[in-house]
């Protein structure tokens, strides 16, 4: 007869509960629907599981499933990709608890749920989701223990105990593979849409588009410096610069004729001309930083200007910023040591001289012939920077996050009518200001500020201290740093946008998100958070092939795949040989029953309260002895010795395993009720 | 059924008094079908418990003082021919009984003591090529003398083997004795006892002794202590499988009398000093019921390793 194999009903909690504990990430961040289809489907498989409804038949369930590959198309436009692949498998994991008749499907339910499992880290990485999936991941262990289990009757809490035993066995070994094991690169890289709104920066600036970007309070990235922290007016955190303009819209442009090996510098490529200048000039370095970045899906890095990092796949690009070969998919960190010194003194070339003060012809008729009459007045470029600065911060400009709409000639409109705008508009203005008077000009944008956390001392930067600043190229002083957003509301600089806005009767928050920020205990715990969380992305987010190279050449000396085969096989094998020691000693010792080691536990719980029972004392008049010398644990203590017998001496009848808790529970009781 | 052994046991201790202890042990003895050595004193009171034994089980008794000249015809029986039928009739010997109380066992001459030895063990009785079976139950309660030796043929260990138990009764205390003096002859006070239990139910509780549970664990015990009694340098000689069988089926009969279906290391514990102390001899001087104690407290009742 052929045998069924049925899935057990004392499987059941744990393969439900864990199917929807392991969609559950999904659910909150993916579409409305799914988080409604999923708990539908498994609340219909738990009344099959009671016998309210039958099995779905073929055609319902054909039915079911492309109903839900078309609500994934119309959702995502597409079958393909991250995002659309991750709701189907969602759905369709669901789904599959419907057609779960046999053992074998139970199989597959338990390998999709870990396979569902792992695509939340597709979209976060944060501790709390880790610790989470941890605990899913013991459900799940806990269901495929209890398919394992023919045994009926059992209560699945043993099986859960069971399987937080082996995963908690299994946690050493993880950490050795975790460390240990090398580290490949992605073979392919999954892009992942970030999520709506969530953009940083971008690779061009409007006016108004930073102010947007100042309303996110995301993090950008974490910097944690090696001695002193750079005062707040020093914190100028580059990202790119923007060096053609539109008439609207500045945007990131490399002049055209030039190649990339001599824009970008890597490590392994060709030493340009410019770079090995700046590397003849630097002197003493001003500052050494790690920077831990937040994944933004774009390659640019950030870092105090002039940037120097010995990463290997980090460049740094003639106008003085970093960036990675690669977009950032995930966490990534650098360190970077910076270097105050004059950049370019000898002089531009002509092509770049001709780019940085290239404007479109026309545009803001009236700011241009200001900036012609002004600088024919100054001595001096710098001078002549200095009036603007100065005309910036005493005419009645006004720093605010919602600053007006600007006409067809932006920097007109905005110089001579509106007067009210972010720092997008004051770095436009004052590039094209000077760009107008010939001077060669360009737009740094990046993140300025960033707030300090106590517990770390490192800087969290936020999409809030996004900030556009101006760099201009002076003679005898080469590229120069102006930020006239500083001019007008200098306390941006110092103290930050809400302060700055504050200045101007402008707050970011409102109502209760204010009223939370300035509660000192709210504060201290978000600092307690963001402390917890760069641990995490330093050390494991942030563990990746180069940073195990760096961590294994301390004690490897030279890192060498053989010497990483050898570390791996020697600690993993001196792990299992402590295992296997440990195992040969329990079976040296032949089978101490578990009502022996009971007794055993029991005798040392009365050594440990002073009574030294001889051992050829039978266990009632032992428990008699205790049980006159603890009046209080007299009950108890009858109780245990009326369970001991029953499971030692007495014909076996009851479940042994309910005495052996029974004792466990009584032992812990006479415990507490012998103690003085 | 328990509670007519209560019964009994009560019963007989109002006639053999403040030796309870004793009683319960030549009642266990009886129930695991072993047979008793009681090693005493005349006068302590030995006919007396037999006699009442015999009252309140209803059991045929019969007792036989053992002297030097005796045969083992005297004991078994003889075969005579009968001139009127020209035929040999068998004249059974005291021994067809169910309580036989051998006096001074040692007194007799070992051929004598063997024909009774192998009775007790075979529960039958072979002469002239014709084997006759003992009466059920067969329960032999035999006395010795321990310090008068002179003229007496000493048991060897094999044969005190056949022995279950040994007790000695010992003196009364002063007050049992102020109450034996006072009270009236206890002879014949054990001949008017009524019987509490029959025969069959006797045989029941027999059978009964032998469906109490000994435990994987407690039968561990058992042959740790025999184990140990072999190793542990106590003794000449250590103790026998046929020892090691009699003292759970002791201890099981103990058990039951406790009113248990199960045996506890208690049980065990009781019975180890009358099960074994005529088996053994100790090796280092002292008594050999200290060395007993000793074996006891050198094994733990629950594996610890």
């Amino acid at each position: 007869m052929a045998r069924v194999y049925q899935v057990p009903r004392h499987a059941f909690p744990w393969l439900i509960s864990g199917a929807l504990l392991a969609s559950l990430p999904h659910m909150l961040r993916a579409e409305l629907w799914l988080s409604v289809v999923v708990p539908l489907l498994l609340l219909w498989r738990i009344m099959i599981q009671r016998g309210r409804f039958a099995m779905p038949g073929k055609l319902v369930r054909g039915m079911l499933l492309l109903g839900l590959a078309g609500a994934t198309l119309y959702s995502h436009g597409t079958l393909l990709g991250p995002d659309a692949g991750v709701t189907l498998l969602v759905a369709a994991f669901a789904l599959k608890m419907l057609e779960m008749f046999r053992l074998r499907d139970a199989y597959v339910v338990i390998i999709l749920a870990f396979f569902v499992l792992a695509t939340a880290f597709l979209f976060s990485t944060g501790p709390l989701i880790t610790i989470y999936i941890g605990l899913v991941l013991v459900l799940m262990v806990a269901a495929l223990i209890g398919i394992n289990h023919p045994e009926s009757g059992v209560s699945p809490w043993r099986h859960f105990r069971l399987s937080l035993t082996m995963l908690g066995q299994a946690i050493p070994l993880m950490l050795v593979f975790f460390m240990l094991v090398p580290r490949l690169p992605p073979l392919w890289s999954l892009k992942v849409e970030q999520q709506q709104g969530k953009t940083g920066m971008s690779d061009s600036m409007a006016p108004g588009e930073i102010s947007r970007l100042s309303r996110q309070n995301d993090l950008a990235f974490r910097v944690e410096f090696e001695g002193d922290v750079p005062p707040p007016s020093l914190r100028y955190w580059r990202g790119l610069t923007y060096g053609w303009f539109d008439g609207r819209r500045w945007s990131q442009a490399v002049p055209p004729a030039l190649d990339r090996q001599e824009y970008v510098r890597f490590a392994n490529g060709v030493s340009p001309q410019w770079y090995l200048q700046l590397l003849a000039d630097r002197g003493d370095a001003a500052w050494k930083y790690r920077v831990v970045m937040e994944r933004s899906g774009r390659q640019w890095l950030y870092a105090m200007s002039v940037p120097f990092s010995d990463k290997a796949d980090v460049g740094l690009a003639r106008d003085l910023r970093l960036v990675r070969r690669t977009d950032l998919e995930a966490t990534y960190d650098y360190r970077v040591t910076s270097y105050l010194m004059p950049v370019a003194v000898e002089g531009l070339k002509d092509w770049e001289r001709q780019f940085y003060v290239a404007l479109p012809s026309g545009s803001s008729p009236r700011a241009a012939a200001m900036a012609q009459q002004w600088r024919d007045e100054s001595v001096s470029d710098a001078a002549y920077a200095n009036r603007l600065l100065r005309w910036l911060n005493e005419e009645q400009f006004y720093y605010t996050l919602e600053p007006p709409l600007l006409g067809q000639h932006t920097v007109d409109d905005f110089l001579f009518r509106t007067r009210r705008g972010f720092c997008e508009h004051y770095a436009s203005s004052f590039a094209f200001l000077l760009r107008a008077a010939g001077i060669p000009a360009r737009i740094v944008a990046g993140y300025q500020g960033g707030q300090l956390n106590p517990l770390g001392n490192h800087l969290q930067v936020r999409q809030y201290d996004a900030h556009v600043w101006v760099e201009a190229w002076l003679p005898e002083q080469g590229w120069v740093e102006f930020d006239p957003t500083a001019a007008v509301a200098p306390a941006r600089i110092e103290l930050g946008l809400e302060q700055a806005l504050a200045g101007f009767d402008e707050q970011t928050d409102t109502g209760l998100a204010a009223v939370l920020r300035s509660n000192p205990l709210l504060t201290r715990l978000s600092h307690l958070i963001d402390y917890i969380e760069f641990g995490w992305a330093k050390w494991v987010l942030g563990y990746n092939q180069q940073n195990q190279l760096e961590f294994l050449s301390r004690w490897l000396g030279k890192v060498t795949p053989e010497r990483m085969v050898m570390t791996l096989a020697a600690v993993g094998g001196s792990l299992m040989t402590v295992m296997l020691i440990w195992m040969l000693w329990r079976a040296r010792r032949p089978g101490l029953k578990w009502w022996q080691r009971e007794y055993r536990a029991m005798l040392r719980l009365m050594r440990k309260r002073g009574l030294n029972p001889p051992a050829h004392l039978p266990p009632a008049q032992v428990i008699a002895a205790a049980a006159q010398r603890y009046p209080r644990a007299a009950a108890a203590l009858q109780d245990w010795q009326h369970c001991f017998e029953a499971a030692v001496y007495r014909p076996p009848a009851a479940d042994p395993e309910l005495l052996r808790r029974q004792l466990v529970v009584l032992r812990r009781k006479v415990a507490r009720m012998s103690r003085l | 059924m328990t509670t007519a052994i209560g019964r009994a046991i009560t019963a007989v201790s109002g006639v053999v008094l403040g030796k309870e202890e004793q009683i319960r042990l030549a009642v266990a003895c009886l129930l695991a079908r072993g047979h008793l050595l009681i090693e005493d004193l005349p006068g302590m009171g030995k006919t007396t418990l037999a006699h009442a034994l015999a009252r309140v089980f209803s059991l045929e008794y019969r007792r036989v003082q053992f002297t030097s000249d005796m045969l083992p015809a005297d004991i078994l029986g003889v075969s005579i021919f009968d001139p009127d039928s020209r035929e040999f009739q068998l004249r059974p010997g005291p021994v067809f009984t169910q309580l036989l109380l051998a006096d001074e066992i040692n007194r007799a001459t070992p051929k004598t003591q063997g024909a009774l030895l192998e009775a007790m063990e075979e529960r039958q009785v072979t002469l002239d090529g014709v084997s006759r079976p003992l009466p059920e139950p067969f329960y032999v309660i035999a006395t010795q003398n321990p310090v008068t030796q002179a003229g007496t043929f000493p048991l060897p260990e094999s044969q005190l083997d056949r022995f279950l138990m040994r007790i000695s009764l010992g003196y009364p205390s002063a007050e049992t004795e102020i109450a034996l003096l006072s009270g009236s002859d206890r002879r014949q006070q054990a001949l008017t006892m009524k019987p509490q239990l029959s025969t069959a139910e006797l045989m029941q509780m027999m059978l009964l002794v032998e469906k109490i549970h000994a435990s994987a664990d407690l039968i561990d015990y058992v042959q740790r202590l025999l184990g140990y009694s072999r190793d542990g340098g106590l003794f000449v000689a250590g103790l026998s499988p046929r020892a090691g069988l009699g003292l759970l089926r002791a201890a099981r009969a103990w058990a039951l009398l406790a009113g248990r279906d199960y045996v506890t290391p208690e049980d065990v514990q009781v019975v180890l000093g009358p099960v074994t102390s005529h088996r053994l001899q100790g090796s280092a001087g002292g008594t050999t019921a200290a060395s007993i104690q000793q074996l006891l407290e050198a094994v733990p009742v629950v594996r610890r390793s």
